[in-house]
């Protein structure tokens, strides 16, 4: 039975695995290992290298997206365990894989062929120019947009977190230019995210018509619990709708902000962030509501 | 425009020393006016801002970020006791802040 206050957010990917929450919560490291281990066998024989406190392939993207996904699944596990049953889920990003494989829309072998598929379906698109993506703290949507115009930048908005913070993508030089003209514009805080593919942007609308092509023989199955949208705050219902939701995901802009808007006003009042990074919990500070964000630990352990 | 009184240097003080304690999970004791954000506190810019939106709720502040962040810009903060003088002058003067530098 689902707790109609619950909902699990599956972060995007992340690289940093310093003081991870699932740490000193019990049974953590065995259900991540298995699902290592199952990972490894299916999608990438060297991610059984893997170490919290040493190998932790920072600067392969794919192999750090595989081994977040795992980590998101291994603390969708542990939270069935401990009976927590949301009324929702959402995928902030490419979280979107390990909330299906929450929701029961997926296997989890199948959410790693998924992110296998999109990762080499954007790269082999981009033939031309390197990319990249940014967050911008401080200026507002139109701020941000004048300046890519004005400076006639490929750049786009990607993602609102909150009223004051967004997300970028586009080509590299461009962007690293709208992050400097944004610093002298004012914008609190600038930073380069350190990926090579311009995700949620129409730069990959080729490479996301590819991986539609490619991933025609996975199984979607109707989920057990609710999937919000990211991008247009709908309740995803149909495995066709889940389908359908991985492609565009890919090449269409998110806004999480509306997102976790939305879900306040369904009285949602407890949210949950399932993976190894805190980056919802502190950004949502900056959303007004009557609510608690809890990383996994904090909300295991409270 | 806001009077800064004895009370208001007092609360903002309390306030930046309270929240860095708690952020950064330091002992309030060890923290002074030349504790340096990033180097003594690993502190970063978010936590700044957050900051702004504490005062800016407390003091019902006209303020737009981007002001704010045009000025630190051309005056940059690096201990508590910047970030306090700076709080301070955000409250006082608000959206003209910049005017300050004319």
């Amino acid at each position: 039975m689902a707790d109609t206050s619950l909902s699990f957010i599956f972060p995007a990917f992340t690289r940093d695995y310093i003081d991870h929450p699932g740490q000193n919560l019990p049974g953590f490291d065995e259900q991540f290992s298995q699902l290592l281990h199952t990972g490894a066998e299916t999608v990438d024989s060297v991610l059984s290298d893997f170490h919290f406190n040493g190998q932790t392939f920072p600067e392969d993207e794919l192999r750090t997206q595989y081994l977040t996904y795992i980590y998101s699944c291994t603390a969708s596990v542990i939270l069935r365990k401990h009976n927590f049953y949301p009324l929702y889920t959402a995928g902030y990003s490419m979280g979107i894989y390990a909330a299906m494989f929450d929701a029961g829309v997926v296997s989890f072998e199948t959410g790693l062929e998924l992110i296998r598929l999109a990762y080499h379906s954007l790269l082999d698109s981009l033939k031309i120019g390197r990319f990249g993506m940014g967050i911008l703290i401080g200026l507002n949507s139109e701020d941000i947009q004048q300046l890519i115009n004005h400076f006639g930048l490929r750049v786009e908005i990607t993602n609102q977190n909150a009223p004051h913070s967004f997300v970028v993508s586009g080509f590299r030089e461009d962007l690293t230019k709208l992050l400097e003209h944004s610093k002298e514009e004012g914008a609190l805080h600038v930073r380069d995210l350190g990926v090579s593919l311009p995700y949620h942007s129409r730069f990959v609308k080729e490479g996301a018509m590819e991986f539609a092509r490619r991933i025609g023989h996975l199984k979607f199955s109707s989920q057990g619990n609710q999937i919000i949208s990211l991008i247009d705050q709908t309740i995803l219902v149909t495995a066709e709708s889940m389908r359908n939701e991985v492609i565009r995901n890919l090449f269409q802009p998110l806004n999480w902000f509306s997102t976790n808007r939305m879900m306040l006003d369904k009285k949602i009042t407890t949210f949950v962030e399932c993976g190894t990074s805190k980056d919802l919990v502190k950004n949502a500070k900056f959303v007004d509501g009557n609510y608690r964000f809890f990383a996994l630990d904090s909300f295991l352990l409270q | 425009m806001a009077t800064i009184t004895e009370r208001t240097k007092s609360e903002v003080k309390e306030i930046v020393y309270s929240f860095f304690a708690e952020e950064c999970e330091a002992d309030i004791e060890q923290i002074n006016d030349n504790t340096s954000i990033i180097n003594d506190l690993d502190g970063d810019s978010l936590m700044f801002l957050e900051l702004i939106e504490i005062f800016k709720k407390k003091y019902n502040l006209d303020i737009e970020l981007k002001v704010i962040g045009k000025y630190a810009v051309k005056h940059p903060v690096a201990t508590i006791g910047q970030l306090i003088e700076m709080q301070l002058l955000i409250i006082e003067h608000e959206n003209r802040l910049m005017e300050l530098d004319k």
